[in-house]
């Protein structure tokens, strides 16, 4: 795998961690970023970054290179990862 | 006497509820706009609902399970993944907010304010997927 492949999560949420888990079951490396773990002014940077991407401050977000996946969505992972 | 267009209000969802004839001081009551079982007391101000088991996990489920049952909704599997999610809101923000967002203020307590106002209604499920249509 060689796709750069970045995970914005919420330590919290539970459909990131179904998120990561399939990642890592599909032995897929990606990078990942807990928000809500951030300091204050870092994570307002990174939030503002994701509402660019997204057009919202929804998790988790995954971003494929050009692709960009909001919510636990293994078809989509699939799909794009060529799994 | 209490006349019938007393009100309690919840400190959960910030809301009044009608109060039931035949309740009294330090009686327990459910929120039946939230679900949160409240300790009543009467102040200045009219009746006031004291949370009961404040900031525990006991707290979180008994609220989650009452509204779900109030409004007629389920759980889903991810149900107890949430609660741990809410329990690590609570620790690290300081309230059950919303395990699935980063906002936390009063109206994102769970059930959170889209949540009460209709949105699994309308969408079949709340925004974190912890109440199912």
């Amino acid at each position: 795998m060689d796709k750069k492949i970045k995970v914005y999560a919420l330590s919290t949420c539970p459909y990131c961690k179904r998120t990561k888990r399939f990642l890592d079951e599909h032995k897929v490396p990606y990078e990942h970023t807990d928000v809500d773990l951030l300091d204050d002014d870092e994570q307002e940077v990174v939030l503002s970054e994701i509402e660019r991407l997204t057009g919202k401050r929804a998790f988790p977000v995954v971003l494929i290179e050009a692709e960009v996946i909001v919510g636990h969505d293994e078809e989509r992972l699939r799909k794009v990862l060529g799994l | 006497m209490t006349p019938d267009t007393a009100r309690v209000y919840c400190p959960v969802c910030q809301a009044k509820f009608r109060f039931v004839e035949g309740w009294g001081e330090g009686d327990e009551a459910v929120c039946p706009i939230c679900g949160q079982k409240l300790r009543l007391r009467s102040g200045a101000d009219g009746w006031v609902g004291a949370r009961v088991a404040p900031m525990t996990e006991k707290e979180i489920r008994y609220r989650a399970e009452n509204f779900a049952k109030v409004r007629g909704y389920h759980f889903s599997d991810v149900k107890e993944d949430v609660i741990e999610g809410l329990v690590g809101k609570q620790r690290r923000f300081g309230d059950f907010y919303c395990p699935c967002r980063m906002l936390h203020t009063p109206e994102y307590q769970c059930p959170c304010k889209p949540t009460r106002g209709g949105d699994v209604d309308r969408e079949g499920r709340c925004h974190c997927g912890f109440f199912w249509k």
